[in-house]
């Protein structure tokens, strides 16, 4: 696929919500011009929160089984309710944060990382560039979740390797992307300039093809985070992911899903924290994206 | 809001006409009878493998020499007559006449002479039996055949009619021919149902077809046993794993009848009034927590009896079952409650308040040191699941580094048979169930063998266990056989062959439209009918 | 431009080549023996390496891959381990649901998604711009199988429209066809609605943003008329590009949707085949659905030269 380089992060922009508005001070100012970037960066700040301060908000050990207290409603006792085999929902929705941003973040880490070494590697080095190229358009055109779920397969159960699906699905776009901008960079004169003056690519790419990079990099980073938050909970609802031992939001779906007629709590809540969470990096990632490029929106 | 459906359907019909209509009429006909099984039915072979939703798929296609009924007694089906010596070392059938497969050929002695081959090939504890025993066996004519034996086996009947898993199921002989470790793949048989093949979709949809060459037995059916007369020209299998889902399309009304609703949702399925709900079986199921005996640290006695006197039956039946109490109870032994030989002797360690200090004692006496121990639980099936959690709550609770593997049911079957150490890809512990009907004396009754390397998996050895059992088998009466039993209990509760977690029923669900379904350790299709 | 369709055939032998040498590696590398699982609980390890060698499991790598994708060109998948049928057989059984569910899926998102970003673009900056943008963003922040279950809850439990489950053929009649997958359509389409409507506003902005548009207002020709005649067919590539990515969305969706409206598809196939390791048919699936989106961004590669035919190669 020759010409199928937009993609998430070439997404359009979501409307300034609020309109122009003249500056109160920095602080208000930010607010007024990327309101998205505070909103969801005010979400995302309040799960890492609870993620990182689980055990202190009232929870209790969120595997710890009681048969007999089995399906509570919520109340002022359990207040998310307890699952099937009598845990807390608030606890381990509470604690099921953890698993969803750890693979969010290290997800969208690992395939920068990676994607970007492959796709400077692709745009410095014109031999490698076809092979590597077709590799990733193989590797891209298996559908995410299916090429995660086919991974999930061959492995058992963890954290980890959920990471490493996720990961292999993901970074192929990346590396698409920075081969783009370094593609796009070589023909600049200033960067003509200093290959020909001799400086070391190492160089090049440290002073002149990484900044440029960031900024686009960023953006993807943001949105393949939200979008391997989705897939690990996809791959824990169907039964391929997060190890059910683990508490995640996914599990606790899967879980929680026969029973969803009659206890429909049990899904509800994890559903919501699931859904605000990657509603929250979704919009971070629009509001940085406009901060940080605004002809990117406008470039496809 | 039948109204408004009546109204959409009538909607329907117009908008589309005649093209509609056969569909419609077709659903709601009582022609077909629309059934969602326990599982998916991924293969057809009863022998090959021994999962309860292949035997019950078999049951409509297959048809058996012997058929129990609902004492759990042998009753002549395919077999007109028998005739066994004074030694119960001969052993003569003769086959009903008349009797067709569905390929329009006749049943003759040597299909089921090759029937039974390849079945005692792969039944461990009765096949395997007379298989060792076995002289000759023999078509004498095209419906006579012989069994001629070096030793007694008086339990022949019970052999051929046994419903456990694998069944004695009568095929024509090319497809008997088969290697017993291997699939069939043409599933041909002469009972009142046809497979249709061509329409399965595994993991979707099963379609059987009346049969109507088939020549039921004048008797009034009783489960296995009797006339099996099929009051429906289709009998649909939809699989429908998620709980949730069947449950709607039951009251929905888009299926007839659900064979293992989830008590949970047993409530709601209530409150609609169409549907009924009743236990499924009477005989109901014994939860098994498995363990390897070959490894530390369940190689010695002591650690055994320490997750034995830390298991919590009302904590398994409650997450197993749930809050519904009339379905569960506690069960200290290891035969199926109100049978003949049920007995609590030797239940003590399964009875009163739990001892996690005990437990974690005899677990230092028995030289644990903390080694992982691999519990595999099968995560597809709610009640190994449900098990296998709290297991490992349990284990966490006595001091035990458990390593919880999640898999899926198939995976466990697999894993379940390695023998290798639990490091090495072996393990320690699994969760299954064993129905009641499997466990009202030791002849059906695998998991309590114990003879070592050739015991069912965990491979317990024990001889004075083996001895009770013997003195079962030798028993010439009912008193003597209690007797026996009462020390079978305690010695295989004293041993630790494995701990059950209790004792549970399961409901069924059917539309108010549908008559005749009993309770029985297996769906019972004929005589069912639909108005 | 003849040239460039062939030439851009051409490209795609080498991924399709490269994604099965993907898939069959899958298989290879594989935890657990298939002739094990094939043999059964109480096989003996002689008997597992008899079936082990009429597989043909005892050869080397590259010899299985070519004998294997010798047989995928002569449309042989393999034979499922679980259920001992062709995987070609269990694929064609199940085409029919999951073809009818995407298909529905895609006319339901463009005929709604569309208008949603036309009218966000016209309507720029105000509550209806917002709302439409809302409503996007909520549609990929929200999981497939918690729309679905919210959907299945209110029109088919409470409201008792429309069934729970199940597909019926459209050879059976439209009505009943079309009750039967509106919700998981929906379910499913939210996804792809929403990174339509959001592409189709911002290509609408940039394209009005331009020139030639503003020569045209200029000129006098109707803003409605304008809207959709000048802008549309301007902003048509880049739709036209994410309805062949979001694609990928699209299936990795069908595989929960079937799930939570007992849909028998392809998807469906494929979660059962992961929990049991039914490898070919991992395989098998994999393989088709990464073809037909091969396919898919062909097509529309090649639909670019039909939209706008400035575009040379």
């Amino acid at each position: 696929m020759s010409v199928t380089t937009p993609d998430f992060a070439a997404a359009p922009d979501l409307p300034a919500i609020l309109p122009e508005a003249k500056q109160r001070g920095r602080i208000l100012g930010f607010i007024y011009r990327h309101p998205t970037i505070c909103v969801g960066g005010l979400l995302v700040g309040v799960m890492i929160f609870i993620a990182i301060f689980a055990p202190y908000l009232g929870t209790r050990d969120p595997t710890a089984l009681a048969p007999s207290k089995r399906t509570r409603e919520p109340s002022g006792l359990y207040w998310f309710g307890t699952d099937m085999l009598g845990r807390d929902v608030y606890s381990r929705v509470l604690y099921g944060s953890r698993v969803s941003l750890i693979v969010g973040f290290s997800v969208a880490l690992f395939a920068s990382v990676l994607g970007t070494f492959i796709g400077l590697v692709s745009g410095f080095i014109r031999g490698l560039d076809t092979v590597i190229m077709r590799a990733m358009d193989g590797l891209m055109s298996i559908p995410p979740i299916l090429l995660a779920i086919a991974l999930m397969a061959l492995t058992r159960a963890s954290v980890q390797n959920v990471i490493i699906a996720i990961s292999i699905a993901e970074f192929p776009r990346v590396s698409r992307l920075v081969r783009g901008v370094v593609l796009s960079l070589r023909e600049q004169p200033y960067v003509e300039a200093a290959i020909a003056s001799g400086t070391r690519v190492p160089a090049i790419i440290w002073k002149h093809i990484l900044p440029n990079t960031l900024a686009p990099l960023m953006v993807q980073a943001t949105f393949i985070c939200a979008s391997a938050m989705i897939t690990e909970a996809t791959l824990s609802f169907i039964g391929a992911g997060t190890p059910p031992i683990i508490p995640s939001w996914g599990n606790i779906m899967a879980e929680g899903r026969a029973l969803w007629q009659v206890k429909p709590f049990i899904v509800f809540f994890p559903a919501i924290f699931l859904s605000v969470t990657v509603l929250a990096v979704n919009l971070l990632g629009d509001g940085l994206r406009d901060a940080l490029d605004p002809r990117l929106a406008k470039r496809l | 809001m039948i109204d408004r459906r009546g109204l959409l359907k009538t909607a329907a019909v117009a908008a589309t006409g005649a093209l509609a209509a056969p569909r419609l009429s077709l659903a709601a006909g009582s022609k077909t009878l629309r059934f969602i099984p326990q599982a998916n039915l991924a293969n057809l072979d009863p022998i090959w493998t021994t999962q309860y939703v292949v035997r019950n798929g078999s049951l409509l296609i297959w048809d058996m020499l012997y058929g129990v009924n609902e004492k759990l007694e042998p009753q002549p089906q395919m077999v007109e007559g028998h005739e066994a010596s004074g030694d119960f070392k001969t052993w003569t059938f003769r086959l009903r006449p008349g009797l067709k497969f569905h390929d329009g050929e006749p049943v003759l002695a040597r299909d089921a002479v090759a029937s039974i081959d390849r079945w005692m090939a792969r039944d461990a504890t009765m096949g395997g039996v007379i298989k060792k025993r076995l002289d000759a066996l023999e078509a004498v004519d095209d419906r006579t055949f012989r069994f001629r034996l070096s030793q007694p086996y008086p339990k022949m009947l019970f052999a051929l009619g046994k419903s456990s898993t694998p069944t004695l199921f009568i095929m024509p002989e090319r497809i008997a021919a088969t290697d017993p470790f291997k699939q069939i793949s043409e599933y041909v048989g002469s009972g009142p149902m046809r497979f249709k093949r061509d329409e399965w979709v595994p993991g979707a949809k099963a379609i059987f077809e009346r049969f109507d060459g088939y020549v039921p037995r004048g008797e009034k059916a009783d489960w296995l046993s009797g006339g099996k007369r099929i009051h429906f020209e289709r009998i649909e299998w939809q699989i429908v794993p998620d709980g949730a889902t069947a449950s709607a399309a039951l009251q929905n009304g888009e299926v007839d009848w659900w064979e293992t609703p989830l008590p949970d949702l047993v409530p709601l399925l209530r409150q609609s009034p169409n549907v009924a709900v009743d236990i499924s079986d009477p005989l109901g199921n014994i939860g098994s927590f498995r363990i390897n005996h070959l490894y530390p640290p369940f190689n010695d006695v002591r650690a055994r009896r320490a997750v034995q006197i830390a298991v919590s039956q009302e904590d398994y039946m409650g997450a197993v079952v749930g809050d519904d109490q009339s379905l569960w109870r506690t069960l200290p032994g290891f035969f199926t409650p109100d049978t003949p030989l049920y007995t609590e002797f030797g239940g003590e360690p399964l009875k009163g308040k739990r001892d996690y200090e005990l437990a974690k004692k005899l677990l230092a006496d028995s030289g644990y040191k903390n080694e992982p121990v691999v519990l595999l639980v099968a995560t597809d099936v709610a009640i190994t699941k449900a098990q296998g959690d709290v297991t490992a709550d349990l284990l966490k609770r006595i001091g035990v580094n458990v390593q919880y593997q999640a898999l899926d049911w198939g995976t466990v079957g697999q894993r379940r048979a390695k023998k290798d150490p639990p490091s090495e890809g072996g393990w320690n512990i699994f969760h299954t169930w064993h129905a009641g009907a499997d466990c009202v004396n030791p002849a059906p009754y695998i998991a309590l063998d114990c003879s070592g390397p050739t015991a069912w998996f965990g491979w317990p050895k024990s001889d004075l266990v083996q001895e009770k059992i013997a003195a079962w088998y030798d028993a010439p009466d009912l008193a003597a056989e209690k007797q026996a039993i009462k020390e079978l209990n305690k010695a295989a509760m004293d041993h630790v062959v494995y701990v059950p977690t209790g004792f549970f029923k399961g409901y069924q669900a059917w539309r108010k439209n549908i008559s005749g379904v009993v309770k029985a350790p297996f769906p019972v299709f004929w005589d069912v009918t639909k108005a | 431009m003849f040239a460039y369709i062939a030439r851009r055939i051409a490209s795609t032998i080498p991924v399709v080549l490269l994604v099965a040498l993907f898939v069959f590696s899958l298989l290879y590398i594989a935890p657990g023996d298939p002739a094990a699982i094939i043999a059964g609980d109480q096989a003996t390890p002689a008997d597992v390496d008899r079936i082990r060698a009429s597989l043909g499991l005892d050869r080397p790598f590259l010899v299985r891959f070519f004998d294997w994708f010798w047989h995928i060109l002569q449309g042989d998948l393999g034979t499922s381990i679980f259920t001992n049928l062709p995987v070609t057989h269990m694929i064609a059984q199940r085409i029919e649901p999951t073809v009818s569910l995407m298909t529905l899926t895609l006319i339901l998102s463009l005929t709604l998604a569309i208008p949603m970003g036309v009218i966000a673009a016209w309507k720029h900056g105000t509550w209806i711009d917002r709302a439409v943008m809302m409503v996007a963003v909520l549609g990929f922040s929200t999981p497939v199988f918690v729309i679905g279950y919210v959907l299945a809850y209110v029109f088919a439990l409470r409201l008792d429209w429309l069934p729970v489950q199940g597909f019926t053929s459209i050879s059976e009649g439209l009505i009943p066809f079309l009750r039967n997958l509106i919700l998981p359509s929906v379910a499913l389409g939210l996804v792809y609605m929403a990174l339509i409507a959001r592409i189709t506003r911002a290509t609408m902005l940039d394209v009005l943003s331009q020139d030639y548009i503003r020569t045209a207002k200029a000129k006098g020709v109707g803003q409605r008329g304008m809207l959709f005649v000048h802008a549309l067919k301007n902003a048509a590539v880049p739709i036209v590009t994410i309805v062949g990515i979001g694609f990928a969305a699209l299936i990795g969706g069908a595989v929960v949707t079937e799930s939570v409206f007992a849909i028998p598809g392809l998807g469906r196939l494929t979660v059962d085949a992961i929990l049991r390791r039914d490898y070919p048919v991992i395989q098998g699936v994999v393989l088709l659905f990464s073809f037909v989106y091969v396919l898919v961004n062909l097509g529309v590669d090649l639909l670019y030269t039909l939209f706008d035919p400035r575009i040379r190669y």
